[in-house]
């Protein structure tokens, strides 16, 4: 059902002011959602000022620099910051990305970072993810072959092999789904677009024999056609991926297949 | 535990695409269309039954909110059918690159508003 407000327990209240202590000419606001599940209160926004001069390009540093140099209880996942493991996926700006990826002099004004949406909070930034592993789990994303030999390889043509790009590069960092609408209000039944890219990544291998299986389990009123190309995802997509594309292939391979 | 947690904030952050803003414009030009058809099917079938009550609404309809009300759906039926158009070929799998999603949504916004323009004068060399 379609929620426009947040829940009372999720308002959010103004939080602490952190001032700058280094006396830096170049300072920067940076707006934090904090929320700490032992307190028992709402969540709130913290404001931290950030010496610029002293801290390197990407909205991750800017995280790192608040939590060893002025409040160290800020949580926050992170672990590669090169952009390949999708833990620091969070919302910058009004926009998910990537905070190791996304440059803080692209952003104009303060920064603004909240945790990915529409998710339940585990604290700070660190968002609930496990229903969408759930929903990952059921598409199978793995190899389904019976007939071939289990002992030589499966060999696939060029051809074949150029139809993975752009699907299998995903990094299942969720920003995609997070920035859907409909993933918002219909997250618990509807797939969403990063599950989706990865259903399409294995119907459209040539060497999974189950691709008849695959489409008929993802046609479905609530799991796919909840897509009404918002185009958020892709706008979203920190690895330049398009899983509305994907998913509109899905739709054209249910509406010309014969199953 | 569980229970406890808040929700993340969603629509309340999330900056407007030209995309967004094109999806939620189709939606509500479809619901405002359908009630506009509605009454304009009334309004017509008021013909056979009383003609002084279509002349009273015909009226009301020259008025300057009437005027607007008329402006107003010419819009929402040149948005609904230009998204529309967009939709189909989205359809068809084409138009996804994130540089065409974002022209062909401008199309669609400004589309719109010269389509008025263009079923205005149209219209205004009728009366």
């Amino acid at each position: 059902m379609v929620q426009i407000s947040l829940p009372e327990k999720s308002q959010i209240k103004k939080g602490k002011y952190f001032k700058d202590k280094t006396g830096s000419n170049n300072l920067k606001k940076v707006n934090v959602y904090r929320w700490d599940p032992s307190s028992g209160e709402n969540p709130r926004i913290d404001t931290y000022e950030v010496d610029m001069d002293n801290c390197p390009s990407k909205v991750l540093d800017v995280l790192n620099k608040i939590k060893n140099e002025i409040d160290p209880t800020l949580a926050y996942r992170r672990s590669c910051a090169h952009g390949v493991c999708g833990s620091c996926a969070m919302n910058m700006a009004g926009k998910n990305g990537l905070a190791c990826t996304t440059p803080h002099a692209d952003i104009d004004g303060d920064i603004d970072i909240y945790p990915l949406p529409h998710l339940k909070v585990k604290k700070d930034l660190i968002g609930d993810l496990d229903g969408l592993y759930k929903q990952y789990q059921s598409i199978e994303p793995w190899l389904k072959s019976s007939s071939k030999s289990k002992v030589t390889e499966i060999f696939q043509s060029k051809e074949d092999r150029a139809k993975l790009d752009g699907a299998y590069e995903c990094i299942m960092c969720a920003c995609c789904s997070t920035s859907c609408p409909s993933y918002w209000w219909n997250g618990d039944k509807y797939l969403g677009p990063a599950v989706l890219l990865q259903a399409y990544r294995w119907i459209i291998d040539s060497r999974d024999e189950e691709r008849q299986t695959r489409l008929k389990k993802v046609a479905d009123e609530l799991k796919l056609y909840r897509c009404h190309t918002i185009l958020n995802c892709t706008s979203a997509c920190p690895k330049g991926l398009n899983p509305a594309k994907a998913i509109a292939e899905i739709k054209k391979m249910l509406a010309t297949a014969n199953i | 535990m569980e229970n406890k947690s808040p929700l993340s904030p969603h629509i309340q952050v999330y900056r407007w695409q030209i995309s967004s803003l094109v999806s939620i414009s189709h939606r509500i030009t479809g619901i405002i269309n359908i009630i506009a058809i509605t009454l304009i099917c009334l309004w017509i079938s008021l013909i056979f039954l009383n003609e002084s009550k279509f002349e009273s609404i015909n009226l009301l309809l020259s008025s300057k909110i009437g005027k607007f009300i008329i402006l107003g759906i010419t819009w929402s039926f040149s948005f609904q059918i230009l998204s529309e158009i967009r939709h189909l070929i989205m359809d068809l799998g084409y138009g996804f690159e994130l540089r065409t999603t974002k022209i062909s949504g401008l199309i669609v916004i400004f589309g719109s508003v010269i389509c008025t323009i263009i079923f205005f004068i149209i219209g205004k060399s009728f009366i």
